[in-house]
């Protein structure tokens, strides 16, 4: 397992979060698509991180960095923390247009 | 002590009114202003008493520069000579007396306090004129004393003809005022300066011109004499001191008798220096026309205050013929004499209106019911006689008054004696008596065919004066009551009024010729530009040939003993004194017989009823009418200038109407019709096209790019993402 086994799925998960963003119809869809996304992202810190950062001669030992997979966990808990106010958002959306659907919620129409 | 001692002159009449006026802003009133403008006057009359020591024989200006502008400089300061502290003490003698009858005559008046701040106002300005030795100063002075005269003659502004007659006093001098500032600018012009005297001074700069150059300065002269003619009434200027006589009694005498009217006079005497030959007699003719015109229309008069203006204006003609003709002493002279004992004319008369007065008030009271037939008996008067008179002044309301005021008649007599050249005893013979010496010794000297009509002129006004004085006195205290319901209520003054009296009858006595009569004193200014005549310049006024007919008479021998020690030293000069001399003789004799025809022609018609006056008046009807229409001045000023100034304001109205407003009106027309459309046309079409233009592409576009917000969340985000992809390709492919 190269690198590069890492980058590509970490493509195609991007690639299907902006599909799912772009052309889903729900809402809650569009948010899997984020996290998708978020994912991705998270997936290429970690990839990078084990296979791009040299490991550091501490004390005669070789040593990792976790630089990368410390960013993955903080991107994981703003993930939390997005789909939670992202939810209150849609909660406050369905109440004031009665659907869920972007293409509907389209009040800013010029 | 000369710059204290005038200052407290002017300074103490004017903070009189300066308190008036200060009291009045604050609607406050000075309970006694009366006795504290009378006290003023009595400060300013005895410092100027103290002022005669003060004169030196080479008087220097004190002067303080006032303005400066560019490389001009005008400067405003006294000027004291001899004339200057005769003429202060005369202003504030005359002032003082009058303040103080004003206290009886005025008494009661609503307006009490006012009257007393605004003679104060006007003895500051008088005085202010008096002193000041620039033209400027003088000028201010002249404005001054003539508003106060236009304030005091409109006192009493309840009535309509006390409100026209201060609007035409006004108006008439003011004609005179533009010609005598003309004069000021063109001696300013030719000199720079204002100030008269000093090293710098207009008199210094005229005794340099050349003989060739003097034309103009007989012009200016004339100019300046203008003021005068305006301030002094003369002809053809006259007509508003009659009229002035509607203010109260005590303003015509001090203003319209003994001060303001001589204003004139001294303002010509002041300018003595610069008279030409030919403004010199100009002045000297309007001086003598004068004299005969008034002293003829005072004769028809029945008004007695009528009669005492054009008597004064007849006096003042007097006054210009004198200085006109060279003689300017004898001028001066007889402006203070006229001042004491016209002011006592005056004062007398108002005495006598006074105790008329104080009748009338009486009689409307106890009759009011009977108004209606009094009003009644007024208008037929006035249809008689075709001229207003109130019938207190009426003199043939008068009559036998001697007996009911005794003081006032005998002071009034006193008066009259003296005006009418009664010899010897009297001030007013000496002075008119110098005059007649003055002008006659000119006559002879020069042999000046013009001089000698001058004294043919001054020699019948003299004698009627003497006849219309005697009318008035005859007709007023002598004969039975014409009025016996008036007569009865007829009563002697009160103290404070017949006071006055007594102390101006003094004065008519020759008291004041000591001032005079000193020749170490009063010396006429030098006149470059009257030609020295052919016999060698000795001025009539100079101490030779009439001083010693004064001091003789008094037994002053020791005066005329020093002069001819003294003697002209040469032949010519002796000549002159020769040709004085017997001019004085033949004048002096010449005016008592005159004063004695008069006299008694007047005891004839108005005493002894020997002649009627109504059948020589039938007779002479054209002459009586003339003189009782007044030389129809009046009638002209109304009929040809007023009736002139009204056509051609109507002219210039028909104008204005027609040509002008056609002028504006067309041009209206035009801006509206074809400036106004064009421009219209212009911002409707051009300017509002181009910002409706511009407005409706920003509308049509913003309708055009408004449609880019779908407001479709996942539109944007797919064009945020072909951004990034853009900006991706763009950075790899470059």
């Amino acid at each position: 397992m190269s690198l590069q086994h890492y980058l590509v799925i970490s493509s195609i998960l991007f690639s299907l979060g902006i599909f799912a963003v772009l052309t889903r119809k729900n809402a809650i869809s569009i948010l899997m698509g984020i996290e998708l996304i978020l994912n991705s992202c998270n997936l290429n810190f970690v990839a990078f991180s084990r296979f791009v950062t040299p490991a550091e001669t501490i004390v005669g030992s070789e040593v990792f960095r976790f630089d990368g997979q410390i960013i993955a966990i903080f991107g994981i808990v703003l993930a939390a923390a997005e789909a939670a106010v992202f939810l209150a958002i849609i909660l406050a959306i369905y109440r004031e247009f009665g659907s869920i659907r972007p293409d509907e919620v389209d009040t800013l129409k010029g | 002590m000369v710059v204290p001692l005038i200052s407290i002159i002017l300074l103490a009449p004017l903070a009189s009114f300066a308190i008036f006026a200060l009291l009045g802003l604050a609607k406050r009133n000075f309970p006694r202003q009366d006795y504290l403008s009378t006290f003023a006057m009595l400060v300013a009359l005895g410092c100027s008493l103290l002022l005669i020591q003060e004169v030196t024989s080479e008087p220097t200006p004190l002067t303080v520069e006032w303005l400066s502008l560019g490389s001009v400089n005008f400067s405003m300061g006294f000027y004291l000579d001899s004339v200057t502290v005769i003429m202060l003490i005369v202003v504030t003698l005359v002032s003082s007396l009058v303040h103080i009858f004003s206290i009886g005559y005025m008494h009661g008046d609503p307006r009490y306090s006012r009257f007393f701040a605004f003679l104060s106002l006007f003895s500051f300005s008088m005085l202010f004129l008096v002193v000041s030795d620039n033209l400027l100063g003088i000028y201010i002075g002249w404005e001054l004393v003539g508003l106060c005269s236009y304030l005091l003659i409109g006192f009493w502004f309840e009535k309509d003809t006390a409100a026209n007659a201060c609007k035409k006093a006004f108006l008439t001098t003011r004609v005179g005022d533009v010609g005598m500032f003309i004069g000021m600018m063109m001696l300013f012009a030719e000199f720079r300066t204002l100030s008269l005297y000093g090293d710098t001074g207009i008199f210094e700069a005229v005794a340099t011109l050349e003989s060739g150059q003097i034309a103009w300065l007989s012009i200016a002269g004339i100019l300046i004499f203008c003021g005068a003619v305006g301030k002094s009434a003369q002809v053809p200027l006259h007509t508003w001191l009659p009229d002035a006589m509607e203010g109260p009694t005590p303003v015509s005498a001090l203003i319209h008798a003994a001060t303001m009217v001589a204003a004139g006079v001294y303002l010509v005497a002041r300018m003595f220096p610069i008279l030409t030959p030919t403004s010199s007699l100009v002045i000297a003719y309007v001086g003598g026309i004068t004299a005969l015109v008034a002293a003829t229309i005072a004769i028809v008069r029945f008004d007695i205050k009528r009669v005492l203006a054009y008597s004064t204006i007849s006096q003042l003609g007097y006054m210009m013929l004198a200085i006109g003709a060279g003689s300017y002493v004898a001028g001066l002279f007889h402006l203070t004499t006229h001042a004491f004992f016209k002011a006592l004319l005056f004062l007398g008369s108002g005495s006598v209106i006074h105790a008329f007065h104080a009748m009338h008030a009486h009689h409307d009271d106890a009759e009011h019911t009977e108004d209606a037939a009094h009003e009644h008996a007024d208008n037929s008067l006035v249809h008689e006689h075709g001229s207003e008179i109130p019938p207190d002044q009426d003199m043939r309301n008068m009559g036998g008054l001697r007996r009911k005021m005794p003081l006032t008649f005998i002071t009034m007599l006193i008066a009259t004696l003296s005006i009418s050249g009664v010899p010897f005893v009297f001030s007013g013979f000496w002075s008119k008596d110098k005059i007649l010496g003055g002008v006659l010794g000119r006559a002879m000297e020069w042999n000046s065919v013009h001089h000698y009509i001058l004294f043919a002129m001054a020699l019948i006004a003299a004698g009627i004066t003497a006849f219309y004085m005697f009318r008035l006195i005859f007709m007023t205290f002598f004969g039975e009551p014409r009025n016996q319901e008036m007569h009865d209520m007829a009563h002697e003054s009160p103290w404070v009024m017949v006071v006055p009296l007594i102390v101006l009858a003094v004065l008519s006595f020759p008291v004041v010729n000591t001032l005079w009569f000193n020749k170490d004193y009063i010396e006429p200014p030098p006149q470059h530009h009257i030609p020295a005549p052919q016999h060698a310049y000795v001025s009539p006024d100079s101490k030779i040939g009439d001083a010693n007919f004064g001091f003789s008479l008094f037994g002053v021998s020791t005066a005329q003993a020093a002069e001819e020690d003294a003697g002209p030293d040469t032949a010519q000069a002796d000549d002159a004194y020769h040709i004085h001399h017997r001019a004085h003789n033949i004048a002096m004799v010449l005016s008592i017989c005159v004063a004695g025809l008069g006299i008694l022609l007047s005891w004839l018609f108005y005493h002894r009823r020997r002649f009627s006056a109504e059948g020589v008046a039938t007779t002479f009807r054209p002459v009586y009418n003339l003189f009782w229409n007044k030389y129809y001045f009046d009638e002209f000023y109304d009929g040809v200038l007023v009736a002139l100034t009204v056509w051609k304001s109507r002219l210039f109205a028909k104008f204005d109407l027609s040509f002008i407003d056609g002028i504006v009106n067309g041009v209206g027309k035009i801006t509206r019709d074809i400036f106004a459309a064009f421009i219209g046309f212009f911002d409707n079409r051009v300017v509002d096209g181009f910002v409706n233009r511009v407005a409706e592409v920003t509308w049509a576009a913003g309708g055009r790019i408004r449609k880019i917000q779908t407001g479709a969340i996942q539109t944007y985000l797919f064009v945020v993402l072909g951004g990034i992809v853009l900006i991706i390709l763009i950075f790899r492919l470059f």
